[in-house]
């Protein structure tokens, strides 16, 4: 038994699992869990036993490039002639560091759901849903034809809508995971673009093929030039990871039940993105100027999301713009080529965000059902695990020492200095500073200070079963160590090792050199910045919203709060904030109010015009036998009168025929 | 009498027209009295024509109408057949204009001189009449007839050696017309049994 | 001037001009019988100056003889005519032909 022979099982038990939740789940009430949690811990361990194998070195090379790794296929999809589609499995590092996020957070949060949907009529449905989910994802990290990404790339699309309009007869429900799919939809036709370019570009649709072909210079010029492909790729990218313009879906998106915000918005489906330009990673480096617009992109929205979510009062919504601030950075980090620590950075991402959500979703389910953080507080004695675990995901995306986010975070924000983009560093700085400020701020409204809620709930607040805070534990431990384990020795780190032979053409083409690491020359001082900035972060939160840990115990102010948000030129400022920047405002206008305009337009011209001549054909014959008919008016002298028109004109016609030569 | 008034003047003006010119033509022109007879025929002829479709009374355009016949027997004669005049005297004086008088007392209206003469398409139909008159005598005046002349005057004898040798199967036929015609007018014209009078 | 074959056929087209105004103009179809036989007669009149003007000896005979012939046939048409609007008159009670429409679409 092969590595390869595995890896089609990988792709089929979710499929499978799918299949069967779908079509018996129903008649299994309680248990329809098991098959699709058993399901995708199959997978987990088959997905383990590749990426041990591949990581190591134990899997064989892939010839063309240094890594190592799986083919599997290639089977004949579309064998016309022409565009001939081709399609197989391929895991090579950079799927295989997917992989291990996608698997793991995957299983965990099927765990999870088991505690967590367990009054929900619908719970078999969730898991089918859940299944087809993993399924499309999986397909999406180990297909080696674009066509097959795009595919996967729909499904998990699909897939989402599902989730998010989970509880479908809730109006909110419905509308948010229309909206997301619409949003989607918009990256989706970039990204359809961008295949289709790179078809005409290279005249194949697999991957590493249709890479090789965009590097190799003896092609001189492309139809598509290869800026226009790469933006078109990072479109569909934008769609599905929420980067500005289209980041509108994703706090809407958590409409949806918690684990399904865990799983697809925080650690898998967004992170599709990410994945789309690591695996596109030579096209992007042949277009240093869409490079540019990636990080410009990437930095922008993840300013924006964070000056949003410190005043947002949802706890989720804090974590869905948490999310979309930390989308940035790796967007930021691909775009100015720190592509592998944009790819370590989704690895920790997935897994303290992953942790925080499903932490929330504790903390919601404890407070049945409360999400407004304005009526929590003081629960850090009544749900311990939770709120521990929380902790330690709180300081892990707030970039403190040893913890993951801080190496992961510390890489990209170093890369961006020394690749030469200081701009990207000073506002990637000033958004840690935010990132703990708003996280710290969170913890504060919920776990400590007094409880501000309804009397009798108090009593009631417990915390959450063991299938919910186990996943809880474990994910709280690779959040506090994976950094020390992947991130370090500094310069020569472990992941460095693993994903080098991805990205080295692109390194090479973008001429990155590679520098000594100085730990007490300019890399210690970058070091430092990050750690003081988020010190400082955590500090203010404290002092404003109140802490309550060992050796740390300050009274929350919420009346130095409201009086700071409204100084003058702050209160702008909050209002904003609060408001979203009113994107939400400004798509309506210009798509429903605007674009509704136009289509009733465009509606008029199709009724009027079109129809109308349509018709106004049919009403012509109708009238004009109307009026032909009055002719026949039944008398014989209008008929005898007829006859003499008749005559008058043939003769006098046929005179003049006669006289006319003369 | 006065509602016809205009009519009956319009009528006697245009008589009085060609009467004059005739009269002009015969003394002061000296033309042959033969061409100044075919004058005054042919106004009288015009004239009583006009009076026909004009006149509000149908018996009165019946009348006229007689005198529009005689007035075109005389013109047969001046032109040499005189069998043909006495035929038009003898058929349409004497029979087909008696049976349209006939016909008008059997179908006549009691309001029918009050009512209006013309219908609404009368205007139309005088262009188009006096457009046909003018294509006509364009197109008659347009033809080169070539070289004639007219004949001498007919005598009875050789009409009827023509009517009985080479009009003798048009004749037979004629006759047999004549028969389905008159049958068909009885059987028309009947009464339905038991039907009303 | 009557030596010209021209003044008869004009004279017989003003006739027939007369005529086809009455037939297409007057209410009563009485009327329009006696038009019809006014037209008929013009007919008459052209038909006869055509013989009278023929290059053959037989001419002038010849067309008399086809007045004749068209004479015949215009009483019986009349005899017929006048039966048919008897008949309708007994119908529909009067004589105008604008009341005779039942042929309308």
């Amino acid at each position: 038994m092969t590595v390869e022979m595995l890896l089609p099982p990988l792709l089929v038990l979710p499929l499978a699992g799918f299949a069967f939740t779908a079509l018996v789940g129903r008649r299994l009430g309680k248990g329809a869990h098991w098959v699709a949690v058993g399901v995708i811990f199959l997978a987990w361990l088959i997905a383990m036993i590749a990426v041990v194998n591949v990581l190591t070195g134990t899997a064989p090379a892939i010839e063309g490039t240094d890594s190592h790794g799986y083919i599997v296929g290639p089977w004949e999809w579309i064998p016309a002639a022409g565009f001939h589609v081709d399609i197989g499995l391929y895991v090579d590092e950079l799927s295989a560091c997917l992989l291990i996020v996608v698997t793991t957070i995957g299983l965990l949060v099927h765990i999870y759901s088991v505690g967590y949907m367990a009054h929900d009529p619908g719970y078999w449905r969730f898991f089918a849903y859940l299944n087809l989910f993993m399924f499309s994802m999986l397909l999406l990290v180990l297909a080696d034809s674009w066509l097959v990404v795009f595919v996967a790339w729909e499904l998990v699309g699909l897939s989402s809508y599902l989730l998010i309009g989970f509880w479908y007869r809730k109006r909110s429900a419905a509308l948010a995971a229309k909206k997301a799919f619409i949003v989607n939809r918009v990256g989706d036709l970039g990204f359809a673009l961008g295949i289709m370019a790179i078809f005409l570009n290279t005249g194949t649709l697999e991957i590493r093929h249709s890479l090789e072909i965009l590097l190799s210079p003896t092609l001189a010029a492309f139809p598509i030039p290869v800026p226009v492909v790469a933006l078109l790729v990072f479109a569909g990218a934008m769609g599905k990871s929420a980067q500005f313009p289209l980041h509108v879906w994703l706090p809407d998106a958590m409409e949806g039940p918690t684990p399904v915000s865990a799983l697809i918005h925080a650690a898998t489906m967004v992170n599709a993105g990410v994945y789309l330009v690591a695996r596109a990673n030579p096209l992007f480096a042949a277009a240093p100027s869409a490079m540019v617009v990636v990080a410009a992109i990437g930095i922008f929205t993840a300013i924006l999301a964070a000056s949003i979510a410190m005043t947002q009062t949802d706890i989720k919504r804090v974590l869905a713009y948490s999310t979309l601030s930390q989308l940035g950075y790796m967007f930021a980090a691909l775009g100015v080529g720190a592509f592998t620590a944009a790819i370590f950075h989704l690895m920790t991402h997935g897994f303290f965000k992953g942790l925080l959500f499903l932490g929330s979703g504790s903390v919601i389910h404890a407070v049945h059902e409360e999400q407004d953080m304005r009526r929590m507080g003081g629960l850090a004695g009544k749900i311990p695990i939770t709120y521990v675990t929380m902790l330690i995901g709180s300081f892990a995306i707030a970039g403190i020492p040893p913890l993951a986010g801080f190496f992961s975070k510390d890489e990209i924000l170093g890369e961006a200095f020394k690749l030469g983009f200081p701009w990207i560093w000073a506002i990637g700085l000033f958004v840690a500073l935010l990132t703990a400020f708003y996280m710290f701020r969170l913890m504060g409204l919920t776990f400590w200070g007094a409880f501000r809620g309804p009397k009798e709930l108090w009593d009631r607040i417990h915390e959450s079963p063991s299938v919910m805070t186990v996943p809880l534990i474990l994910l709280a431990i690779p959040s506090a160590v994976i950094g020390l384990a992947l991130g370090l020795p500094f310069g020569a780190s472990i992941i460095h090792g693993w994903l080098e032979p991805v990205f080295r053409e692109a390194v090479e083409l973008l001429g990155h050199a590679e520098a000594e690491y100085q730990l007490f020359g300019i890399d210690g001082a970058l070091i430092g910045a990050s750690v003081a900035v988020a010190a400082v972060g955590v500090a203010l939160a404290w002092r404003y919203f109140g802490a309550d840990i060992d050796g740390v115990h300050l009274p929350a102010r919420p009346e130095a709060v409201r009086e700071i948000s409204a100084r003058p030129g702050l209160s702008f400022l909050y209002r904003a904030s609060l408001n979203k920047w009113w994107f939400d405002e400004l798509y309506h206008l210009l798509f429903i109010v605007i674009g509704g305009r136009i289509a009733q337009a465009f509606w008029w011209f199709d009724r009027e015009v079109v129809d109308g001549t349509v018709n106004g054909i049919g009403s012509t014959t109708v009238v004009a036998g109307r009026n032909i008919r009055r002719v026949q008016t039944g008398r014989v002298q209008n008929y005898a009168l007829g006859i003499a028109l008749g005559l008058i004109v043939m003769a006098g016609s046929y005179l003049l025929l006669i006289s006319a030569p003369r | 009498m006065l509602a016809k008034l205009p009519q009956i003047i319009f009528a006697l003006l245009v008589m009085g027209a060609v009467f004059g010119i005739a009269v002009v033509m015969l003394i002061a022109l000296g033309q042959d009295w033969e061409d100044a007879l075919l004058w005054i025929l042919a106004a009288v002829m015009i004239g009583s024509g006009l009076l026909v479709v004009t006149m509000r009374d149908i018996i009165r355009c019946g009348l006229a109408m007689i005198v529009c016949f005689s007035a075109l027997a005389g013109i047969y004669v001046l032109m040499g057949v005189p069998l043909l005049g006495a035929a038009q005297v003898i058929v349409y004086i004497g029979a087909i204009s008696v049976l349209i008088l006939f016909a008008i007392m059997l179908t006549q209206t009691k309001d029918a001189p009050t009512r209006l003469v013309f219908q609404t398409q009368a205007g139309p139909a005088a262009i188009a009449a006096v457009v046909v008159a003018i294509v006509i005598a364009l197109a008659v005046s347009a033809t080169d007839w070539g070289e004639v002349a007219r004949n001498a005057r007919l005598g009875t004898e050789l009409m009827s050696r023509i009517l009985f040798q080479q009009f003798i199967f048009p004749f037979e036929i004629v006759s047999v017309m004549l028969l389905a015609a008159v049958i068909g007018g009885v059987f028309l014209a009947k009464r339905e049994p038991g039907g009303p009078s | 001037m009557s030596d010209s074959l021209d003044t008869y056929l004009i004279l017989s087209g003003i006739l027939f001009a007369i005529g086809s105004f009455g037939f297409l103009a007057r209410r009563n179809a009485i009327s329009m019988l006696m038009s019809i036989e006014l037209m008929l007669n013009a007919v008459n009149l052209a038909i006869v100056a055509f013989g009278l003007f023929g290059r053959y000896p037989d001419a002038t005979a010849q067309g008399a003889v086809f007045a004749l012939m068209v004479m015949t046939v215009a009483a019986a048409e009349a005899t017929v005519g006048l039966s048919i609007v008897i008949a309708i008159y007994r119908n529909k009670k009067t004589p105008l032909v604008d009341e005779y429409d039942s042929m309308r679409q």
